[in-house]
């Protein structure tokens, strides 16, 4: 437990948790292990779960044609990925699997609200720091779909500015 | 000045059959010069010479028919243009373009691209037109499996891009000797010699095969399988080739040519911006491989015990070796190897092939009609010629089988 302690001091939604605060919210998560290659959920899936990365490294992708699709995310040690289906219920809006060998600790519906009802002053930490990442997620997705604009463009050799 | 950013990269994950999955990084570099132009249907443009008796270099007009846009070309741009046919790559025409003008010009084809875009006169398609079709028909077990099959290959690609170092060390250290005169006059004495070892042997040709006694076929095999690793050799002489004339080897590997010829290679393209001679030596330098190991075959057959193994074991090796000699020089085949490079560089038709097959299927096809011109005369003697050795190259091999069984 300890070991889990000193590890999710390191996850930016709980930086700012309590001792107390940080033990309560490790009894709510549960371990989960995937082998590599081995998928997690498809986009699409239902879920209410989201997951924090504790070893290894997982792919977050976008189904773009037959069996292609686009790496958006890797995520590594201490990132988390799957908060919107755990916050609104939707599907999950993209496939994540395990690049290496990796170990995910899980969060669910009933954890979160566990925590929102017992430590308030974490949860209003932990969403203030959702908020933060997915600011930043929001300003790498502005950029990915810039980058991709860019590199149809330059595949294609079309000629925009004097058009 | 503004510095330009690197070409845009996708990262894509690719999934195979069982569950597992693969990352690539594709740039967009690589979809350009991948990509295969695809030049308007016929009818959609007329295309005809300006005459002038100022201007010294020939100019032509392009005219799309459904919007009456003009675009005047170059003659360097109208052999672009006749090249943008759906079935080149960007690369190949890049590669035809050198060969036909001696230099590269980088920005004309990006131009010209955008140049024709604009005027509605082209469109670009992704490059293999085989894995189009499997792809469409992928709900077909054998076009699944084949896909399958093709891309597991495709995927066996052992090779390195930085291997310049490596040549350029290997010629310091006495690769250089080859392209050195001595080294072509002792080439050329080995092959006279070893031609005639080859013409006592086959004299004795049944004696010879006795050697392999009940097991022919294996032997063979075993030769076929040697000479492999001497396809290894020919690849690491052309790269020497290209490193004496102080160009780049971009790479060296192994890989499944077009999914499923297994094969080493090297890529010696940087040869193109060197001159003529230059090329020509790093295009034969490496058949020449062939040359010396089958005339050593040959010399030790002939030497060998008359009906042992080792002198037909030796004797199927130098077969082989100057049958796989013959095939690199011989520029008649519908293969794109070395003796087909040099002879179309020496005729300055880069693209023979290509216009060959197209002039030939139009004809079968009754699109077009026989004209008397040189290069019509050129095309027809291309495709004859390669029937005719392809048959004759069949023939050739099923009589040595034959007669290594019998």
């Amino acid at each position: 437990m300890g070991a889990h302690l000193e590890f999710l001091r390191d996850v930016r939604l709980f930086t700012r948790f309590a001792e107390s605060e940080l033990s309560a919210l490790a009894e709510s998560l549960h371990e989960r292990r995937l082998r590599k290659n081995q998928l997690l959920f498809r986009e699409g899936d239902p879920g209410d779960e989201m997951f924090i990365v504790r070893h290894g490294a997982v792919l977050v992708s976008k189904a773009i044609k037959g069996r292609v699709e686009q790496v958006l995310d890797r995520v590594l040690p201490a990132d988390f990925f799957g908060e919107m289906s755990l916050l609104d219920g939707s599907p999950r809006s993209a496939t994540v699997q395990a690049e290496t060998d990796a170990t995910l600790f899980a969060l669910d519906r009933r954890g979160l609200e566990r925590l929102i009802d017992t430590n308030p002053r974490a949860a209003a930490a932990f969403f203030r720091a959702l908020v933060h990442v997915f600011i930043e997620r929001l300003r790498r997705s502005t950029h990915q779909v810039a980058e991709a604009t860019r590199w149809g463009l330059e595949a294609t050799g079309l000629d925009v500015e004097s058009r | 000045m503004t510095e330009r950013p690197a070409p845009a990269k996708l990262e894509l994950l690719v999934r195979r059959d069982d569950e597992s999955f693969e990352v690539r990084e594709v740039g967009s570099s690589l979809g350009f010069i991948q990509s295969r132009p695809q030049r308007g249907p016929e009818g959609s443009f007329e295309i005809s010479e300006v005459r002038s008796s100022v201007a010294r270099e020939r100019s032509f007009i392009l005219k799309n028919t459904a919007t009456d846009r003009f675009l005047v070309l170059s003659e360097p741009e109208t052999f672009l243009w006749e090249q943008m046919d759906g079935t080149t790559s960007l690369q190949e025409i890049a590669t035809a373009y050198v060969l036909r003008y001696g230099e590269f010009d980088f920005d004309i084809i990006p131009n010209l691209i955008r140049k024709l875009q604009r005027a509605g006169l082209l469109t670009l398609e992704p490059k293999s037109r085989l894995r189009q079709t499997l792809a469409r028909n992928r709900r077909q077990r054998v076009a699944k499996a084949v896909e399958a099959i093709l891309t597991g290959l495709e995927r066996v690609n052992l090779s390195s891009r930085r291997v310049q170092s490596g040549f350029q060390r290997l010629h310091r250290w006495g690769g250089f000797v080859l392209f050195t005169r001595a080294a072509t006059v002792l080439c050329l004495a080995l092959g006279v010699i070893g031609g005639v070892a080859a013409v006592a042997l086959v004299q004795g040709l049944d004696d010879v095969f006795s050697g392999f006694g009940g097991h022919a076929l294996g032997g063979v095999l075993v030769v076929k399988l040697l000479f492999f690793a001497s396809v290894a050799l020919h690849q690491l002489v052309h790269g020497l080739a290209c490193v004496h004339y102080r160009r780049r080897v971009r790479e060296f590997g192994f890989a499944f040519l077009h999914g499923f010829v297994p094969t080493f290679y090297v890529d010696v393209t940087d040869i193109f911006m060197a001159t003529r001679r230059a090329r020509v030596v790093t295009a034969v330098s490496g058949a020449l491989v062939h040359l010396v190991l089958g005339a050593v075959a040959f010399l030790v057959a002939a030497y060998a015990p008359v009906g042992s193994f080792a002198q037909a074991f030796a004797a199927a090796s130098g077969i082989i070796q100057w049958q796989a000699l013959a095939i690199s020089l011989y520029p008649f085949g519908f293969i794109e190897m070395d003796g087909y490079h040099v002879f179309v560089d020496l005729l300055g038709v880069p693209t023979l092939k290509h216009d060959a097959l197209s002039y030939v299927r139009a004809l079968l096809g009754g699109r077009a009609r026989l004209r008397s011109g040189w290069l019509e005369a050129l095309w027809l003697a291309y495709v004859g010629l390669s029937v005719v050795s392809i048959a004759a190259f069949l023939a050739f091999n099923v009589w040595i089988v034959v007669r290594a069984v019998s």
